[in-house]
């Protein structure tokens, strides 16, 4: 029987995740196509004198003429087919091209910061649930609470001067790189797989990743803290200590576990809003990911790139949240069963 | 004497109506009906003034068009005279008094320090925000010889009409004026009807809920981050009522002569690239910034709280369909969502900003509120209350909303928080309100001007700290309203 519903419960969620990526894509459709302005002016010179009859063909070949549920069809099928059309502004590359490009970037800086704010984040929420009202937890959390309230661009901006000049005279201060991916001045511009390219872009990294990171180990370390207060309340918390287990193995073996369901979605939503908005960092560091190339989109209007980003984050989005469902049905049984 | 004669029979009436069977509800409701129809023609009559004064304001004179130049033997350009025009009117760039043989016309046009480029003899074009802009016309001839001509062309400020500038009064005139009036038709009819105007039982009801309000402030006072917030925003809500009156210099005018200097007595912080007091901007936008996170959090809470009980109460498809849609939107980034809905919106001034971010910011409320709803709709008192026959709309005004408003309150002020944050990086990358000045904008100033490179750290780092503190402080708050509010968390 519950194998039966659980089969179920998995096929609603799948109907689900496709209703909504299917919603996305129409939405996205409507946004684009409601905008002011004709689409083909966008890609004819314009001069009064480009032939009419040319101009027509071109309307022709992009399906512009046809009625709008046609022209849905179209927008569809093309998405699906990954023929996402060319850019406006950047030479008519390809868009599929040039987000993933910049995808590979962005899931380099993301997947790195992520995995450390997820090691150090459920650590220190760990420790300051576990020592609570304890100088380390009233440190942590109030530094925790700090950096949440900041705004991202500027924190980046503050680490770049800071990391820049030797501070306040100090000449062992460190001077990291705070521009761009790799020396690319040094080292030429075509990207090879050798070690001083690796190197540098490994130094790259290390200020926007760590922006990136300090900005969501706050979230994460203050809602594991949360989490897990709640769950030590509990009364079998209570039995475990009283059958004599020491500390670490009440927290280890019955406190963790029953303390990860909330961690599990919250982690699963930060890394989707990161993949389609490390926005402002990017732009601080002129990083070359998405978040750089979408906000360069909104400057030139180059609609093709930007509908694409908002698929891109929105299918994002949705998988994450389908991901940290199965896990949570995989370490919360009892959601398999309801 | 008469009167009080009056009032006694009317008891008298009650209770033995009472006594056949008519609720005190029902014949309370029948009194007021007359009220809620004054009340809902004064409220047509304000809409309808309002809906006139947001009327479009009438065009402006066709712009001037081109003039003649004299014949040399190369092209000549002419791009016509400078102009003169408002934001968001049309206007004509007309290079049809250049003179050539099989000519190219190309202009370039720079406006807020990006250039663009159009080809052909005419151009139409607007702008959205007051400022200055270049064109330039160059002209190429069949042999590839070029001539350009320059013209300057000011954006002006549309006239302020008598409705533009007392918009703001008339609206909250009208909306206090409405109040008042309902309040002035119920305390008549009341008294008219020789019933007291507060009945006991609602003295009664009051009294109790503003106790519970009190014990919610007495918890909240006696929370550390609970204080510290309170502190904290009451020492910002001060500065926004106060510090725009208190501001050393006028923050709208400029002074071009006296840009980019460095803190001195006059200047605490320092002045801008518009010449302006940096330190008087920094009080002045207090006010902006927490007004564009109070009212857009508002919106959003208050669209999201519509939202999530319609969907939680309602169930069924129209539950799914409402949730699936929910989720596409916050499924769809964030940011390319506001610039899309900024392209509809048009001008950005600071309602518009405010519209921006508050539109786009229910549907994280609206999942939360409808998760709520679904378990209070199951308790045993919506149950019952079905059983006596409360109508639905009855059900959720006096059951299920009171339940979850405590969860709504709290979001609603971590909501402020996130969204004077949304504010800050908005202007940030570009969308900033024209002709305001909030601490979002001062930073995109600061940063644009390179204002650390260049040995003016107090220009950035001063209102990112306000902003940082403010945000502080409704969380803080926000977290122990939460804290207290949710019964799951109490224990702890």
């Amino acid at each position: 029987m519950a194998r039966k519903s659980f089969r179920r419960m998995i096929a609603k969620r799948v109907i689900n995740v496709i209703l909504t990526v299917f919603g996305i894509m129409i939405l996205n459709f409507c946004l684009i196509h409601f905008m002011p302005g004709d689409p083909i002016n966008n890609v004819i010179p314009r001069t009064s004198k480009f032939d009419p009859a040319l101009k027509w063909e071109l309307k022709e070949k992009f399906h512009l003429n046809a009625s709008l549920p046609e022209q849905l069809g179209w927008y569809l099928y093309n998405t699906v087919t990954l023929d996402w059309g060319t850019s406006y502004s950047l030479s008519a590359r390809p868009v599929f091209d040039i987000i993933m490009t910049d995808l590979r970037w962005t899931l380099l800086l993301v997947g790195i910061s992520t995995v450390f704010t997820i090691l150090m984040g459920m650590a220190v929420g760990a420790y300051s649930a576990y020592r609570r009202g304890g100088a380390f937890d009233i440190t942590a959390t109030s530094t925790s609470l700090f950096f949440y309230g900041m705004p991202t661009f500027w924190f980046a901006m503050i680490l770049q001067v800071a990391f820049t000049q030797p501070l306040f005279g100090m000449d062992w201060w460190p001077r990291l790189p705070s521009s761009g991916y790799y020396d690319t001045d040094k080292l030429g511009s075509e990207l090879k797989f050798t070690w001083p390219i690796v190197l540098s872009v490994a130094k790259h990294l290390i200020l926007p990743s760590m922006t990136l990171a300090i900005g969501f180990l706050a979230g994460v370390s203050l809602m594991m803290r949360s989490s897990l207060i709640d769950t030590m309340t509990d009364d079998y918390i209570l039995t475990a200590r009283a059958k004599g287990l020491t500390d670490y193995q009440v927290l280890r073996r019955h406190a963790l576990p029953n303390g990860m369901p909330p961690m599990v979605a919250l982690i699963a939503m930060d890394i989707a809003f990161v993949l389609g908005g490390a926005y402002q960092v990017e732009y601080v560091f002129n990083y070359p990911g998405i978040g750089y190339r979408t906000i360069a989109a909104i400057g030139d209007l180059d609609f093709p790139i930007l509908q694409f980003i908002v698929v891109i984050g929105g299918v994002a989005v949705v998988i994450a949240n389908f991901i940290a469902d199965m896990v949570l049905m995989y370490i919360d049984p009892r959601i398999k069963i309801s | 004497m008469g009167t009080k004669q009056f009032t006694g029979t009317s008891r008298e009436a009650s209770a033995t109506v009472h006594l056949t069977g008519s609720t005190r509800l029902e014949r309370y409701r029948r009194r007021t009906r007359p009220a809620r129809f004054v009340f809902a023609l004064a409220m047509a009559v304000f809409l309808s003034v309002l809906l006139v004064s947001l009327a479009p304001v009438a065009c402006q004179d066709e712009p001037h068009v081109a003039s003649v130049a004299a014949v040399l033997d190369g092209p000549v350009a002419d791009a016509g005279e400078n102009l003169t025009i408002l934001v968001g009117e049309k206007f004509i760039l007309n290079g049809s008094g250049s003179t050539g043989t099989d000519l190219n016309y190309t202009w370039s046009i720079l406006y807020e320090s990006r250039t663009k480029t159009y080809y052909g003899m005419v151009v139409e074009l607007s702008f959205p925000r007051p400022g200055g802009s270049e064109a330039n016309l160059t002209v190429t001839d069949n042999s590839s010889q070029t001539s350009w001509d320059k013209i300057d062309i000011v954006i002006n400020e549309p006239p302020k009409t008598f409705l533009d500038k007392y918009l703001t009064t008339i609206l909250f005139g009208g909306i206090l004026g409405g109040i008042a009036l309902y309040i002035l038709v119920v305390v008549i009819l009341r008294l008219r009807s020789g019933q007291d105007v507060i009945s006991a039982a609602r003295r009664e009801k009051t009294m109790l809920a503003g106790r519970r309000y009190l014990v919610i402030i007495k918890k909240v006072l006696r929370n550390p981050m609970g204080l510290i917030g309170v502190l904290v925003l009451t020492f910002f809500g001060l500065l926004a009522i106060f510090g725009p009156y208190i501001t050393p210099y006028d923050v709208k005018e400029q002074h071009l002569t006296e840009t980019f200097l460095m803190p001195s007595k006059q200047y605490w912080l320092g002045t801008d690239n518009k010449g302006i007091d940096i330190f008087s901007e920094l009080l002045y936008g207090a006010r902006t910034s927490m007004l564009v996170g109070t009212v857009s959090a508002i919106i959003a809470s208050v669209l999201g709280a519509i939202v999530g009980l319609y969907s939680g109460y309602v169930g069924g498809w129209k539950d799914e369909v409402v949730m699936r849609l929910n989720d596409v939107v916050l499924s769809i980034p964030w940011l390319v969502l506001m610039i899309i809905v900024a392209a509809f919106v048009g001008e950005i001034d600071l309602t518009g900003i405010i519209l921006i971010i508050g539109l786009t910011g229910w549907s994280y409320t609206a999942r939360m509120v409808r998760a709520q709803v679904l378990s209070v709709k199951e308790r045993q008192y919506v149950e019952r209350a079905r059983a006596i026959g409360s109508s639905e709309m009855s059900i959720i005004r006096r059951h299920i909303f009171p339940n979850t408003f405590p969860l709504i309150f709290a979001n609603t002020i971590l909501t402020v928080a996130v969204s004077i944050l949304s504010e800050s990086t908005l202007s940030f990358l570009g969308m900033r309100p024209s002709n305001e000045v909030t601490w979002g904008t001062m930073l995109s100033f600061a940063s644009e001007a390179s204002a650390f490179q260049t040995g003016r750290q107090w220009w950035i780092l001063a209102p990112g700290l306000c902003i940082v503190v403010v945000v502080l402080g409704f969380t803080l708050l926000g977290y122990a309203l939460d804290e207290i509010l949710n019964p799951k968390l109490r224990r702890r």
